[in-house]
């Protein structure tokens, strides 16, 4: 749903069905929890090893969370405008007066656009192997997220079909990652991150039929689950003793 | 390919492990790939850490894995493999 109500000219989206209201948002709390283990363990990784390559990925699932936060609170200030009746929703309210909840809907979005946007490049980079001391050619790929950015503003399809082109990138390195190294757990990733690009290639059609909504997110979904599964395997390891 | 100091340390105790947890310093020597003086020095380093520890067997000098080794090696293990499945 495009809402009329245009705050700084920037539009507010809601593309699920009422229905499915806040299940949307349980989904992304997954996803949250997922990337924030991601974020935390690959920082840790960094810590012991000082290998910025555990920096870099760390980077690239916070810039994730903040997106599926802002989302979160995006989506919730239209599904739950009574927010604003709290104590604290309605200190900010009286602050900002001009603030409503399809305000909120909009900034919130622009900020899950931006940081969706920059994380997967990240992981982009990451997993190309890409040269970091390049900074030219990241200079340049940051202001692509950013137009990216700025134009998903006025046509939200191009923030999806954008997100598929990385994710479609980033896929098929792990596919060839999975294929060198044949481990169940890289085949896990694989797996995740090509049910994410499958639920990109949904949600670019969200407009025409709410039930694409749901089905977006619910592939989503499978896909963090799927990211959970070789972390857990990892974590499941015990210590080989000596033979 | 060039290791890191993390590798080695994870090549000694890994080395030692297969070895049934102890191992004598020419062996060591010999399955670390290292010069005498870095091995002496990477061994000085594990024992102050308590990762190994030195005891004599039968008036020879071996090396023996710690706890904290066995969890050192563990931790190891499981970068690697988020590293290698995360294609990092």
């Amino acid at each position: 749903m495009l809402f009329n109500n245009i705050p700084y000219g920037i539009p507010s989206y809601v593309f699920s069905p009422k229905w499915f209201y806040g299940f949307d948002s349980i989904i992304e709390l997954i996803a949250v929890i997922v990337s924030v283990l991601l974020v935390y363990y690959s920082y840790k990784c960094y810590k012991l090893t000082k290998e910025n390559k555990y920096m870099y990925f760390s980077t690239a699932f916070l810039s994730i969370t903040i997106s599926f936060v802002a989302k979160i609170i995006g989506t919730l200030a239209i599904y739950r405008p009574t927010i604003t009746r709290t104590a604290i929703g309605s200190t900010i309210h009286q602050t900002f007066t001009g603030i409503t909840p399809y305000s909120i809907n909009a900034i919130a979005l622009i900020v899950h656009f931006f940081f969706m946007l920059l994380g997967f490049m990240i992981l982009f980079l990451i997993i190309s192997r890409l040269r970091w001391n390049n900074q030219r050619v990241i200079a340049l790929l940051v202001y692509f997220v950013f137009i990216a950015t700025w134009l998903s503003v006025v046509h939200y399809q191009l923030f999806y079909l954008t997100s598929f082109v990385l994710l479609s990138l980033i896929t098929y390195s792990y596919y060839q990652n999975y294929v060198e190294i044949k481990s169940e757990k890289a085949r896990f990733v694989t797996i995740a991150f090509g049910m994410i690009l499958v639920s990109q290639a949904f949600f670019v059609f969200v407009i025409y039929s709410r039930i694409i909504y749901v089905l977006a997110e619910l592939i989503q979904l499978l896909g963090f689950i799927y990211l959970l599964i070789p972390f857990i395997l990892i974590f499941k390891k015990k210590p080989r003793l000596a033979k | 390919m060039r290791r890191g100091k993390i590798e080695i340390i994870a090549d000694i105790l890994k080395s030692i492990r297969e070895k049934g947890g102890k191992i004598k310093p020419t062996h060591l020597l010999y399955k670390s790939n290292l010069s005498h003086a870095k091995l002496k020095e990477y061994a000085n380093m594990l024992l102050e850490k308590g990762m190994i520890e030195e005891r004599l067997v039968k008036d020879k000098k071996m090396f023996f894995m710690k706890e904290q080794g066995h969890k050192f090696l563990l931790e190891f293990e499981r970068i690697k493999e988020f590293s290698d499945s995360f294609g990092l």
